[in-house]
């Protein structure tokens, strides 16, 4: 199954599960249908029934004619029992179905969705919104029409068995459920809507909550105190939006019990219509009792079923939407390349007056920005936060290509570049870099992805003593097989640092020639940052590396520096140069060296 | 007084005693709306049982009028009954319903409210315990379930039980016997739903680290937090098939576990479908021998399914829900019941200094120490400096000098008066910090600087600590100037880390103290602005005990005193010539900074 670029509608609620498990779609849709029609069947059999014990007990009929009639009823009643427990079983068939197809089918779509779609929050809302549970999405909304259509099976049964007694009374019936259905989908929009008013409420106040109870705010919360006043603020939020909700409930309740009321009469009247022709001896007494049942019942049901069945389909309605904005999002078509292998040689980057603002925003990060870096060199990108730097290296790999400018690549266009080669081209570790918890292993192999499967474990251990974990691995029960964080049953937690050496391990186990390291030790002290970046310079010769970082001292070994000032580039040179030209670069540099004079 | 969470044995807590905690706190809630709730779901459940009499009534008065051709009247009387009692549970219906309903709006707003109540009194250190976390976590959610708790044993008193009493009487008056039809529903239902119960919870308990594995293998390929470098690796196939792998594995066992119990219950079923046999056997042999009349039979027939259905709702979603529920339940009561830190309310004067007396401190389930034995006395007006590596101590130091923490062993004096002793308010009183994990508020400017001091709600003193800490309030980046809203997520403003850093100083200056602690609050700030930023701080905290606590050597120079710290002890105190003169940890860990500016 795939997620297609196109409008999803209510149909899919149908289509999609029968095509992600067929048979315990079509086993789950009989069985709701069929349960739409046992009741009318009850309603003839119970009539039956009851005549012919009528018919004993008046001496009009054998005994033993009664036990025909005993067993389809048991046999009726023994149905509904265990298709029920099976129809529980095919709907979990379904739903792991749903998970194994669908749920893949969303993940996938979501690997690949264009990158920008990630950092702007509001596609990743919607992301969200539509991945999260999709199969249990899809397959409510799958039970919903079938308990739908089984209501209105169960209906057209009871009208059935009352058309072919007096026609007339099934007329007024449907002439009057008309207004009544009307009523019933106005008051589901309306509590859909209300829902949708009363989240703005809800959000603002489950935040103030996580400030009064979350880990991260308790210093904060204990020595301030402001635990008692911003508890009553959250109070005041949380009861502007209860308030809301109720009126909107009242409103929803008043009009499903006018409903309800309605149906009521209507059964009374349908009682009285029957009255004549069983006192008239026209009915049987049988039929007349389980037609009263069966019309007083159906109140049961209509009374809350018709409402709530319509009110939950405008909410499957906004996730149809949802999936349809989101099977538009457009997608990169390198996401799920494996880098060329062997990796291309690097030979020089360009920018040329490259312009840059993130998409939905105003502000421009990058302005006309130009600089050259050539191979075997080692670069650096200084300059204050917000400054612009991390953002080149979103461009550079490929990340977002909405930029003006040129951007060259061994000469060539970064955008007619395939994005395999230049997946390739470069490693880079992030200020967040990810910590995967699985193996060490495969935590560092994961660098070379193309060779993980083969037996690298030499270049995994060459990058271990590299960064200097070998020790540290050791000390794991199961050395470089040992998974990582509380995933699995028997993964191990290491430190902070320890996962920053796993994320450099990974960077230089990585064939890629061009290698950044982007802040990944901003929590470190200036001198561990300092040796660590030295280290990884020294491993890295023959490649060029970028180092970023706003502490001047770890990046002054560089060939040359890039002094990166509001999306541009200030100053250039070597440290001896940037130092000779007097300008930002000296200034920072001797504000930090001012403390150690 | 002093509480040692680690050691607390988690007890188990009755279910009367929850009901009965709940119960309280819900009466005292709302007690009217929860009575009148509990009244009219007495009520409603009578009005059911009438509507099985009302039937009967009325089809007696039929068949009677059908085989005698008279009495009419009473056919029509029976049928007013009946229109009247269905119109009017109806009613009581839609009542009922919406006023439980209105109830888990109204409740658990005041349960939450205790439990953010209980959170601003508990110990900090409560938040280091996993154990206790996972408690706190729980709680919020135990809150919501505990109405669900507290609304199912109300419902089952005052809806299902007057219902059963009511059908059991009726049944009892119509032929004794047929009493026996109740535990024929009763006792297989309830034997299923049991079995079921305690199956799926195990069963459950053994998929539940597959679905981990498959949530987290899907997140390492489209979460945030992995999406781009899983990406740029290319290693999206290499966590597909981790997740296909480990997503097989959690369907088979899904598959097998509810297999095993669905057929069970099919099992299980054909017993109650013995039973339901069995009272229809009976109220057929009732009707042939004339003990009973058709218009009862057929009453009573129409509502033994009603009754298997309310009897399987009960203990499939109630009890069942209420056995689920029960855990998280026990969480928020356990919550609840933490001890607290109390002691003496009492004005503390700063001008007693802080005075540290062979203080030890380990984490709650930490064997090592992250103090070993200090002892250190800080003036008043004293400006110190603490230094040292990652994992020094230095933070753990300034919670117990704060008085966040308690210490383990030894004694803190805070202006003469044991920590241990007197109430954290009193304690709290004079103190302000910035620290290193400082809070980003999505509130509006002034209440991110005025949050941590809202008793005094003073526009000048707002002025002066914005001021203070250079804060410029530009309309570009507060259009709305000190109500600007400074998150996105609530159609605010962004705000970048150097202002954010600002604003927090800002926080940290609006309180009123005599003490301020300033935390690193610099760890990703550029050079030129952490500067800036311990020079405007020393300058600031001149007639104030300041405490600054710092990685970077360069900065604690402005200090009047450094105290160096590693593996949780104070290896050297002094000026900065003196330590350097000392050529001990101090110059070593200087001059190694200092070399990378040499030049």
């Amino acid at each position: 199954m795939q997620i297609d670029a196109r409008r999803y509608g209510l149909w899919d609620l149908v289509k999609l599960p029968l095509q992600a498990g067929p048979g315990a779609a079509i086993l789950t849709g009989l069985n709701s249908l069929l349960s739409g029609i046992v009741p009318t069947l009850h309603v003839v059999v119970t009539a039956s029934f009851i005549d012919t014990a009528i018919a004993v007990l008046q001496g009009s009929a054998e005994r033993s004619e009664i036990y025909s009639r005993l067993f389809a009823v048991v046999a009726l009643i023994a149905y509904s029992w265990v298709s029920g427990s099976a129809a529980k079983l095919a709907r979990t068939k379904l739903g792991l179905a749903l998970q194994e197809h669908y749920h893949t089918a969303i993940t996938e779509k979501r690997a690949r969705l264009h990158y920008r779609h990630i950092e702007d929050p509001e596609s990743w809302d919607l992301i969200s919104r539509v991945t999260s549970r999709p199969e249990g999405q899809l397959s409510d909304g799958y039970n919903l029409l079938l308990s739908m259509a089984a209501l209105i099976f169960r209906v057209l049964g009871v009208l059935g068995i009352l058309i072919s007694q007096v026609w007339w009374a099934a007329v007024v019936i449907i002439l009057l459920s008309v207004p009544l259905f009307a009523l019933a989908v106005k008051s589901g929009k309306a509590s859909y809507e209300a829902s949708k008013e009363t989240e703005k409420y809800r959000r603002k106040s489950s935040y103030l909550s996580s400030i009064l109870t979350s880990r991260e705010t308790v210093d904060e919360r204990s020595l301030f105190g402001y635990g008692d006043p911003i508890n009553e603020m959250w109070h005041e939020r949380y009861e502007t939006a209860r308030k809301i909700e109720h009126r909107v409930r009242r409103k929803w309740f008043i009009r499903t019990k006018i409903g309800s009321l309605i149906t009521a009469f209507l059964s009374v009247l349908i009682v009285v219509v029957l009255l004549n022709p069983v006192l008239a001896g026209d009915l049987s007494i049988g039929l007349f009792m389980s037609l009263v049942v069966a019309t007083f019942s159906l109140v049961q049901m209509m009374s809350w079923g018709l409402g709530s069945y319509v009110d939950q389909l405008a909410k499957f309605r906004e996730y149809l939407k949802d999936l349809t904005k989101f099977a538009m999002l457009e997608e990169s078509d390198s996401a799920q390349m494996l880098p060329a292998d062997p990796a291309p040689e690097f030979q020089s980057l360009d920018f040329k007056n490259v312009s840059f603002k993130y998409p939905g925003m105003e502000k421009y990060v990058l302005r006309n920005l130009s600089l050259r870096m050539e191979a075997g060199k080692h670069y650096a990108f200084v300059g204050v936060n917000g400054s612009g730097k991390t953002t080149i290296t979103k461009l550079i790999a490929g990340l977002y290509d909405n930029y003006s400018g040129e951007i060259l690549l061994n000469g060539k266009n970064l955008r007619e570049w395939d994005p395999a080669e230049l997946k390739a081209m470069l490693s880079i570790v992030n200020q967040d870099f990810a910590k995967y918890y699985i193996t060490v292993r495969d935590n560092i192999a994961l660098g070379d992805v193309n060779h993980i499967e083969s037996d690298s474990d030499w270049r995994v251990n060459r990058a271990i003593d590299q960064v200097g974990l070998a020790a540290a691995v050791e000390k794991l029960p199961q050395g470089i097989h040992t998974p990582l964080g509380k995933i699995k049953a028997d993964g191990q937690d290491v430190s902070g640092g320890e996962w920053q050496r796993i994320a450099m391990a990974r960077a230089i186990a990585n064939p890629a020639p061009l290698r950044i390291l982007d802040e990944p030790t901003a929590a470190l002290d200036p001198v561990s940052e300092s040796e660590l970046y030295q280290e990884f310079e020294r491993i890295s010769r023959g490649k060029t590396t970028i180092f970023i970082s706003h502490r001047l001292g770890s990046t002054k070994l560089a060939d040359e520096i890039f002094v990166i000032d509001e999306g541009r580039v200030l100053e250039q040179g070597t440290h001896q140069e940037l130092m000779a030209l007097n300008g930002e670069y000296a200034r920072m540099y001797e504000s930090q060296r001012s403390w150690y004079n | 007084m002093k509480a040692r969470p680690k050691t607390q044995p988690k007890t188990r807590i009755s279910l009367t005693a929850i009901v009965w905690r709940i119960f309280k706190m819900v009466i005292k809630a709302c007690p009217i709306y929860f009575t009148a709730t509990c009244l009219i779901g007495v009520i409603h459940g009578l009005s059911w049982g009438l509507n099985t009499y009302a039937t009967q009534f009325f089809f007696d008065a039929v068949a009677t009028a059908v085989t005698s051709q008279t009495e009419l009247t009473m056919v029509y009387l029976g049928l007013l009954a009946l229109g009247g009692v269905t119109v009017g549970s109806q009613v009581l219906n839609g009542v009922h319903n919406f006023m439980a309903g209105a109830l888990y709006g109204l409740v658990p707003g005041h349960l939450v409210k205790h439990i953010h109540h209980k959170a601003a009194r508990i110990e900090p250190i409560c938040y280091e315990s996993p154990d206790l976390l996972d408690d706190i976590n729980k709680a919020e959610k135990g809150a919501g379930s505990s109405l669900g708790l507290l609304i199912v044993v109300v419902v089952l008193l005052t809806f299902y039980l007057p219902y059963f009493v009511f059908m059991g009487w009726y049944l009892y008056r119509l032929k004794p016997i047929l009493l026996l039809s109740l535990v024929f529903i009763f006792i297989p239902v309830f034997i299923t739903q049991l079995i079921r119960g305690a199956v799926h919870a195990r069963l459950e308990d053994e998929s539940a680290p597959l679905r981990r594995e498959v949530d987290y293998y899907e997140r390492c390929i489209c979460d945030r937090e992995y999406f781009k470098e899983t990406r740029l690796l290319g290693a999206y196939r290499f966590f597909r098939d981790l997740y296909l792998t480990a997503l097989k594995a959690m369907q088979q066992k899904k598959w097998n576990v509810e297999l095993k119990t669905n057929l069970m219950e099919i099992g299980m079923r054909m017993l109650t479908l013995a039973g339901y046999f069995g009272v229809l056997y009976l109220l057929f042999t009732a009707l042939m021998n004339g003990e009973i009349s058709i218009g009862s039979f057929a009453a009573v027939f129409g509502s033994i399914e009603l009754m298997f259905g309310i009897m399987e709702e009960i203990v499939a979603n109630h009890i069942g829900g209420m056995t689920r529920d029960l855990a998280t339940v026990r969480n928020f009561i356990r919550f609840l019941d933490l001890p607290e830190r109390s002691g003496d309310t009492e004005r503390v004067s700063f001008d007693g200094g802080i005075k540290f007396t062979d203080v030890s401190f380990a984490y709650p389930g930490s064997e090592t120490k992250a103090l070993d034995h200090v002892n250190l006395t800080i003036r008043p007006g004293e400006t110190i400096a603490i230094v040292g590596q990652n994992g020094a101590g230095k933070s753990t130091l300034v919670k117990l000098l704060t008085g966040l923490y308690l210490p383990t062993e030894g004694t803190v004096e805070i202006g003469g008066v044991d920590s241990r002793r007197i109430s954290p308010e009193s304690i709290y009183k004079g103190i302000t910090g910035v620290f290193q994990k400082y809070q980003r508020y999505k509130l509006t400017l002034q209440e991110n600087v005025q949050i941590s001091d809202l008793q005094a709600q003073d526009e000048n003193h707002l002025d002066a600590a914005v001021a203070k800490a250079d804060l410029e309030l530009d309309q570009e980046t507060f259009p709305q100037g000190y109500e600007t809203m400074l998150s996105r997520e609530f159609d605010g403003v962004d705000l970048s880390g150097g202002q954010w850093q600002r604003v927090a100083l800002a926080r940290g200056f609006y309180r009123v103290h005599d003490l301020i602690v300033l935390d690193e609050p610099t760890a990703a700030i550029d050079p030129l602005e952490e500067t800036r930023i311990y020079h405007k701080f020393a300058e600031l905290s001149k007639e104030k005990t300041a405490i600054i606590v710092t990685h970077r050597l360069g900065s604690a120079k402005i200090a009047d005193r450094i105290v160096v710290m590693d593996q949780g002890r104070i290896v050297a105190v002094g000026t900065h010539e003196q330590l350097m003169q000392e050529q001990g940890k101090y110059a070593e860990m200087y001059q190694a900074q200092a070399q990378w500016y040499a030049g």
